[in-house]
Formats: structure tokens, C-alpha cells, sequence
């Protein structure tokens, strides 16, 4: 759609959001990877909302997907009991103020750069037409990108592998 | 009502700090790990709006978010994996027992 | 002339100048220095005399042979004079030859002293004083000699000052001569007003044009210093104390020269006395009493020296009546005889002293057997000192008797015939302790060293008596050979003494313990020297000490605590500084330094090995930054572009 539903937006905008504070304030870190994963599949939405397809398919696939899951199993591997997993909240007051500060900041900031408020008048374009310049225009980034992914697994599973000594 | 760029700002906005907050704060590492995927998601949504309100037609800010998305994998990958070795290691993922810099 | 003459006192005041920087081990064997120089000063002094003696005579009085003058200021009074006259040439020689005597004398008799050299030095240095003396040819330089003098007689009395007796017996000797000093110092005070010089050749022939009230003063005064130094009533006590020096010493200061000084000084001033009347009237008491309490006290000594001691303040006493006479010749010339005898009796002493190693003649006995030459020299000058022809004493205590009986002085002469007999007692007494009976079989003779100078002394004793027309023919007086009369009242006088005292001591008639009892109370004031010490004590040392005391009080409580009350003020203000220094000044560096070390450990913990913590510092400054420079310092500039 050329325009963004604001009824979409809103509700998408809300899930993202209230995912993200309620990992926040949980005290179980399985419930937090859990509300990641929610965040993580309301940005895909987002996405759509946005017209880009192709980074929606993308986000639920690799992070909804992966990064969740690879979350969720390393929290496992770190777990010794149940109750661990029930831990101390840990919120910083001033941190929060800082934070918010931080967000006021920019958010006075971009008021006053007074950007285009109106809806993206012309049509997205296509998951071909994106895939076409993903491997013309930009397909220097595309191997160094796939490059940076074998050496992160490389590493990870080097690091991973390791046994008591480091 | 439309829904303008600066709407995705404000969300982008808050959607960072929040992941900042716990970036800064959460004593597990794990926690700080999910944080920074909240920050990269934050920019993510930013550079995506932002191509599509600003230059829809050349989409620059999708390109760079997926190669973000890319990065954004791979670190964490890495980190999980450190996580994992430093767990074995000291037999805690809590920071706030890694002292060792201390002085 | 002038350069031989100043030559006589400058000769041993230059053997002093040598002697005395040196060190002691190189001074006592320098010693000799002394006695070269003082041969020398007795061969001019021969010389000068001769001079004198063929020097021809003009007119009545005294003759000028040689006289120089160099003032220090032009035009002034004072100033440095040489005068030879007949008196001082006579003089010249009496002091040389003593002085030489006993010199030659000294090293036998201090040979083992460790301080000799320095003993020569002060000897050397008091005959160049006495020489002075009786070169001077004013009173204020014959003053200020007199003064050098006294120094010497100090520093030789007290010369063994380790000792308490020394000491004390040479602080007494310097303050009494002191006392006289002060009236000789007035004296001459006295004589500038009146003249404006202190020159013989102007005061003695202005004398006699003063009034008599002034001449009588200024004769009373010089009379007071000379009773100083002559040891004259009352200021007599000091000799027998100084009794605690080195014989020879005595010999020559206490017996021959410095005390016989008053008496040169009052035969100088005669004129000045002449004018006077009173003060001849005043010196003849004063001599005659001197006599008669030292030849009463000479009695009860046992000390020999403390015997010649007295015996010498009698004869002075005996100079003295004489000077009252206003006889220039009786007085100066007893003073050349006694001065020959007595330091001969001293030396002799000294050599009985030495052999018996006593000084108490209780002691002593039967010495004529062991000490031949001693007993005979010394039996010469005893019998000079009693007066018996034909020893110099004898014509020289006669003409006094005789200067007596020519002024009319009966009384006196009865008290003089009497000192006499007290004289030849004592004398006699004394001769028989030493040298008759038994006893002291350890004694032996004297060093050649010692006996050859005594035998000299002996021999003018001998032979000097019968120059003395000839010496008052030189004085340019007249006088005629003693009388036959008086010379046997003399004579006969001086045999009773001597036969008393030979009847009492060397045969033993009478029990002298029995007679000390019977007389007690005569004994016991003889004894104390008629109380006079405790009288001087009493009136004058402790009043004075007190007063010391008083001041000491004031120096040390007021002067010292004033002192050492600042220097604790001080004290204090320094501690104050220190303190004011660490606690201030070190404590500000050390705070500093504290504060440094806290700001570090305070900041240290930022390095909290927390990388949360490291992240969190880093947000806050980029939001601060941020804050700053996206809103802040817009929102400042609108509101000043607006105000």
C-alpha cells in the first residue's frame, strides 16, 4: 500500500515497544528471550507496513528464527538450575535517565529538521527489482558481507569448541 | 491520519534507548547480548523508513539495512558463542564478577 | 750617655720581652737571657756611677750628672726622663748587685722548679721596673714603674699559686700596697694642681714656696704610698704573708729593693716634706712605731723568713725616722747597708731552708758544724742587722741615732736605742736556734751557686760601713764619723741585746714556755700580731665581700636573668618557628600531598574493571555533548537573539 496505515502502525509500533520494555523489566531471562522474539517478529510487521517484503522475510528468518534460537540455547547451556533463571532485576535509575535524556535529545532534534511528514507518495519497488540491484549495485558489500559471516562462524565455532581452557 | 517519517524516528528512538538502558544495566551477559539486538533493530527500522520515505526509488537505506541485519547476526553469533566459553571458564555469565581490569 | 743610662732598665725589661712569649720548656732553659742581661745593667750601671762619682760638683745639694727628657705629647708634663745624680747612681748599683746576687743565687735555689723560666722573666721584668724608679726623673713615671713593680711582687709572691698560701698572700700583698698606691696617685694629683708638672727639677724647687697646708698634703699622700710599699704601721701586714714566694724573690723584692722604693720615693720628695714640717713630724711617728711593732713581733716567730720578714719592716721603720729627720743621707743610706745584709740574711735563709727542709727554727740546731760558709756569711749580716761595729749596720744605724740627737728628737732616740736592743734580741735568738747546739745531722752545705753570691753580699757588708762619710759626701752632705759617745750607747745597746738573748737561748737560763705562761696575755697579742689582720678582716674584707655579694646577687639574678631570660625567649620564639614550620609549612605539603593521593584513590575507581561501567561514563558525556550542542546552545542563542 502507498500509504502506511496509521491504525498499523500504532499497534505495530505498540508491540515493539511494550515487547521491548517488558524484556526489560522481566526478572526471568528465558521470558526475556521470549519477549525478544515477539519484538523481533512486531519489526518484521513493521517491515511490511513499510512495503519491504524481502527485509521482512529476512528479519523473520534470520532473527526471529536464528538469532532467537541461538539465544535461547546458549541460555540453556548457562543455566545450571531452573531458579537461576530468576534474577535480580537490575534497573539503573541513572542509566534510565540517561537513556532519556538521550532519546529527548534526538527527538528535539529531529523536530526541528521538520522531514516529510506525508505518506511515501510513489510505489516501492519490487522484490525483483531489489534482488537485481542486491547482486549489480551492491555486490562488493554482498561478498565482503558473506565473508564477515565465515569468519564469524569460523570464530564461533572455534570459540565455542573450546574445552575448559581458553 | 498519515503516519510520517518523523513518527519512525520517535519509535526508532525509543526502541534504542530502551535497548541502551539495558545495554548499561543488566548484569547477566546474555541480557546485554538481547539489548544490543534491540539497538540494531532500532537502526534497522530507522534506515528502513527512512529509505522509503526519503529515497524510495533507489531503496539505499533497505541495502544497508540488510547488510546491517547481516552484521548484526554475526555478532551475535560470536558473542553467544564467547558467552559460552567465558561461562566455562569462570562458571558465570555475570559481569559484574569479571573484575579483572580493576585498578 | 743618654742611650748607656736607658739602656740599664732596658736591658732586663728586654730579657722579659724574650722570655716571656716563649714556651715553658724553652723559656727554662733560656734562663741564662735573664742573667746576661742583668750583668750587663750592673756594668753600666758601674759605668754611670763612676760618671757620677768624678762628675765635678757645683754648689750645695744634690749634683745633676745627666739629665734627658722626652715628653709624650709636646709641651707636655708628661713624658719619659732619665736623671743620674748621685742618689740614683748609688741606687743603680745597690739594685744591680742584688739583683744579680740573687739571680746567680736562683739557679741553685730553683734549679728544679718547673716553671724557673718564668720565674727569671718576672724577675727580669721587676728589676727593670726598679731600675726605672730610680732613673726617673719625675713622679709620674717613678709611679708608674711602682705599678710594674707591684705586678711583679704579685706574680713572684703567688708564684707557686697551685697553693692556697701563695695565692691568698699575693692577692693581700697587692691590694694593701694598692690602698697606698691610690694615696700616691692623689699625691700626685695634688702636685700637678700646684705646679702643672711632675718633673723633680720644677715641683722640688716650687716646694718650698707652698703653702705649708698644700705641701703637707701632697707630702701626707706620697708619705701614704710609700707606706704601702715600705710596709710601714699600718699598712705593714702584707710583708709577712709574702713570705709564701721563693726566698730568693723575697730577698730581692721584700728586703732590698721594692720595699726600700717608699723610702727612695720620701728621700726624693724631701724637700716637699721640708715645707711641710708636719709630715717630718708625721713620718718620724710613723717609723718609729713601724719599728718597734716589727722588731716586738720578730720575737715570737718561728718561721726564720717570717723573723727577717719583721725584722725588715723594724729597719724600714728604722729608714723612715730617719727620712723624718729630714736626713736625706741617714735614711738612703741605712737603706744601701740593709739592703746587703738582709738579702744576704734571706739568701742565707734560703739555704738553711734547703738544707734542713724547714722553715720552722725549732727545728733547726748545730747547723755551724754541717754549714761553715753559711754560718759564717750569715753571722756577718746578723751582726750587721744587730749593729755591731765594724758592720755596715752599725755606722749606718748610727748615723740615724745620730740625725735623731742632732734634731732633738730625745724621745725618739730613746725609742730607737730601744728598737735597737729588740733587734740585736731577736737576731741573736734566731742565730742560736740555727746554728748553736745540736741537731740536723742531715744538714749539709749550700751549691757553690748559692754560697758565692752571699759571700759577695758579705763582703760589702764588711767593708761598706766605712764609706759612709765618703757617700754623704757624694750626696753633697757633711757629715763626720759617728761620735765616740753614741757609738758606745750604740754598742752598748747592741751587746745587751746580744747578751740577753745569748744568756736566754744558747744557755738556757731562763724557761721561755714559763715566761710565754707568766705573760700570756702579752704573748697571745703578740702572737696575733697585735689583731690587726682580724681588725682589717672584720672592717674591711667582709663589709667588702658582702658588697661583692651584693653585686654578684645583681650580675647573676638581674644581668644573667636578663640574659638567659632572652636567650629562653629565644628558645622559644625558634621552637615556635619549627613548629609553625611542621605543622604549616610541612603540614600544607603533606596535606597536599594527601589530598593527592585521596583524589587518586578516589578516582581509581573508575578503573572498576566493569566495561558496563566504562559504557555508562562514556553515554553520559555524549548525551551531555549532544544535549549541548543539538539543544541547548540553540535554545540559548534564540533566547539572546530575542532578548
Amino acid at each position: 500500500m502507498p500509504e502506511v496505515n496509521a491504525v498499523a502502525f500504532v499497534v505495530l509500533a505498540a508491540l515493539t515497544l511494550g515487547g521491548a520494555v517488558m524484556m526489560m523489566l522481566t526478572p526471568n531471562v528465558v521470558h526475556a528471550a521470549f519477549w525478544l522474539l515477539e519484538v523481533l517478529v512486531a519489526t518484521a510487521g513493521l517491515y511490511l507496513v513499510l512495503s519491504a517484503e524481502f527485509i521482512a522475510l529476512v528479519q523473520i528468518m534470520v532473527y526471529a528464527g536464528a538469532v532467537s534460537v541461538l539465544v535461547l540455547f546458549v541460555i540453556m547451556l548457562t543455566l545450571r538450575r531452573r531458579e537461576d533463571a530468576e534474577r535480580p532485576r537490575n534497573l539503573s535509575l541513572p542509566v534510565a535517565a540517561m537513556a532519556a535524556i538521550f532519546a529527548a535529545v534526538v527527538a528535539v532534534t529531529t523536530r526541528a529538521m521538520r522531514l516529510p511528514a506525508a505518506a511515501a507518495p510513489a510505489k516501492a519497488p519490487a522484490v525483483a527489482e531489489f534482488g537485481h540491484e542486491l547482486f549489480t549495485r551492491w555486490t562488493l558489500p554482498f561478498e565482503i558481507a558473506s565473508g564477515v559471516l565465515l569468519v564469524a562462524l569460523v570464530g564461533a565455532v572455534w570459540w565455542a569448541g573450546r574445552g575448559e581452557d581458553l | 491520519m498519515k503516519v510520517g517519517l518523523d513518527a519512525f524516528i520517535l519509535l526508532a528512538t525509543a526502541l534504542f534507548s530502551v535497548g541502551l538502558f539495558g545495554a548499561l544495566s543488566k548484569r547477566s551477559a546474555i541480557m546485554v547480548l538481547m539489548a544490543l539486538e534491540l539497538m540494531a533493530n532500532a537502526v534497522n527500522i530507522l534506515l528502513v523508513a527512512a529509505s522509503r520515505y526519503v529515497t524510495p526509488a533507489t531503496m539505499d537505506g533497505w541495502f544497508f539495512a540488510v547488510f546491517s541485519l547481516v552484521v548484526s547476526a554475526a555478532e551475535i553469533g560470536l558473542g553467544l558463542s564467547l558467552v559460552l566459553a567465558l561461562y566455562r571458564k569462570v562458571r558465570t555469565a555475570e559481569l559484574d564478577r569479571l573484575e579483572t581490569l580493576k585498578g | 750617655m743618654g742611650v748607656l743610662l736607658a739602656a740599664i732598665p732596658l736591658l732586663p725589661a728586654a730579657a722579659f720581652a724574650l722570655l716571656g712569649p716563649m714556651s715553658r720548656e724553652l723559656r727554662n732553659r733560656a734562663k741564662w737571657v735573664s742573667i746576661v742581661a742583668m750583668s750587663a745593667s750592673l756594668a753600666l750601671a758601674v759605668v754611670a756611677f763612676v760618671q757620677a762619682w768624678l762628675a765635678p760638683a757645683h754648689g750645695e745639694g744634690a749634683r745633676v750628672v745627666f739629665h734627658a727628657f722626652a715628653p709624650i705629647a709636646p709641651g707636655g708634663a708628661f713624658g719619659f726622663g732619665l736623671l743620674l745624680d748621685p742618689v740614683s747612681a748609688v741606687m743603680l748599683i745597690v739594685v744591680t748587685v742584688v739583683g744579680l746576687a740573687v739571680q746567680v743565687y736562683s739557679l741553685g735555689y730553683m734549679h728544679s722548679d718547673e716553671r724557673v723560666g718564668w720565674y727569671y722573666a718576672v724577675l727580669s721584668l721587676f728589676s727593670a721596673a726598679m731600675l726605672a724608679v730610680v732613673l726617673a726623673d719625675n713622679f709620674l713615671m717613678l709611679y708608674m714603674a711602682w705599678e710594674v713593680m707591684g705586678l711583679c711582687s704579685y706574680l713572684l709572691i703567688g708564684f707557686w699559686h697551685t697553693e692556697e698560701g701563695p695565692r691568698k698572700a699575693s692577692i693581700k700583698a697587692f691590694l694593701v700596697t694598692r690602698v697606698g698606691d691610690i694615696g700616691f696617685a692623689l699625691g700626685l694629683a695634688a702636685m700637678f694642681a700646684l705646679t702643672r708638672s711632675f718633673a723633680f727639677d720644677k715641683v722640688l724647687p716650687a716646694a718650698t714656696a707652698w703653702a705649708p697646708g698644700a705641701a703637707t698634703l701632697v707630702a701626707l699622700l706620697l708619705l701614704f704610698g710609700a707606706m704601702g710599699k715600705s710596709a710601714q704601721f699600718p699598712l705593714h701586714v702584707w710583708l709577712p704573708d709574702a713570705m709564701a714566694g721563693p726566698t730568693p724573690a723575697s730577698a730581692l723584692i721584700h728586703a732590698a729593693t721594692m720595699v726600700a722604693a717608699g723610702v727612695y720615693l720620701v728621700a726624693r720628695a724631701l724637700p716637699i716634706f721640708v715645707a711641710s714640717g708636719v709630715a717630718l713630724s708625721v713620718t718620724l711617728l710613723i717609723g718609729i712605731v713601724t719599728a718597734l711593732l716589727g722588731g716586738s713581733l720578730a720575737l715570737v716567730q718561728y718561721d726564720i723568713k717570717k723573723v727577717l720578714a719583721y725584722s725588715t719592716i723594724s729597719q724600714l721603720g728604722y729608714m723612715f725616722v730617719a727620712l723624718g729627720t729630714a736626713s736625706e743621707v741617714a735614711g738612703l743610706y741605712h737603706l744601701v747597708t740593709h739592703a746587703f745584709f738582709k738579702s744576704l740574711l734571706f739568701l742565707g735563709a734560703g739555704v738553711i731552708i734547703h738544707s734542713t727542709h724547714t722553715q720552722d727554727m725549732r727545728e733547726m740546731g748545730g747547723l755551724r758544724k754541717k754549714m761553715p760558709v753559711t754560718t759564717g756569711v750569715f753571722t756577718i749580716g746578723a751582726l750587721a742587722l744587730a749593729g755591731v761595729f765594724p758592720l755596715s749596720g752599725f755606722f749606718s744605724k748610727d748615723e740615724i741615732l745620730a740625725s735623731l740627737l742632732r734634731g732633738h728628737h730625745y724621745a725618739f732616740f730613746g725609742f730607737a736605742l730601744l728598737a735597737a736592743l729588740l733587734t740585736a734580741f731577736y737576731v741573736t735568738r734566731l742565730w742560736v736556734r740555727v746554728f748553736w747546739g745540736t741537731g740536723s745531722d742531715h744538714a749539709h752545705e749550700g751549691h757553690r751557686v748559692m754560697l758565692a753570691p752571699m759571700v759577695v753580699l758579705a763582703a760589702i757588708t764588711l767593708v761598706i760601713g766605712f764609706a759612709s762619710v765618703a757617700f754623704a759626701g757624694f750626696l753633697g752632705h757633711e757629715v763626720e764619723w759617728p761620735e765616740v759617745g753614741l757609738a758606745a750607747a750604740s754598742t752598748f745597746t747592741a751587746l745587751a741585746g746580744i747578751g740577753a738573748g745569748w744568756w736566754v737561748y744558747a744557755m738556757g737560763k731562763v724557761d721561755t714556755a714559763e715566761v710565754r705562761e707568766r705573760l700570756r696575755l702579752l704573748y697571745l697579742v703578740l702572737q696575733q700580731k697585735y689583731y690587726m689582720d682580724r681588725l682589717y678582716e672584720a672592717a674591711f674584707v667582709k663589709p667588702f665581700e658582702k658588697v661583692a655579694g651584693a653585686f654578684a646577687w645583681f650580675d647573676l639574678g638581674v644581668i644573667d636573668g636578663a640574659v638567659n631570660g632572652a636567650a629562653a625567649l629565644w628558645v622559644r620564639a625558634t621552637q615556635l618557628s619549627w613548629r609553625f614550620d611542621v605543622s604549616v609549612i610541612d603540614g600544607g605539603v603533606n596535606r597536599l600531598a594527601d589530598a593527592v593521593v585521596d583524589a587518586g584513590e578516589r578516582l581509581r575507581r573508575l578503573q572498576s574493571g566493569s566495561v558496563q561501567s566504562y559504557q555508562r561514563l562514556v553515554l553520559g558525556a555524549v548525551v551531555l555533548l549532544l544535549a549541548w550542542v543539538m539543544v541547548l546552545w540553540p535554545a540559548l542563542k534564540a533566547v539572546l537573539k530575542g532578548a
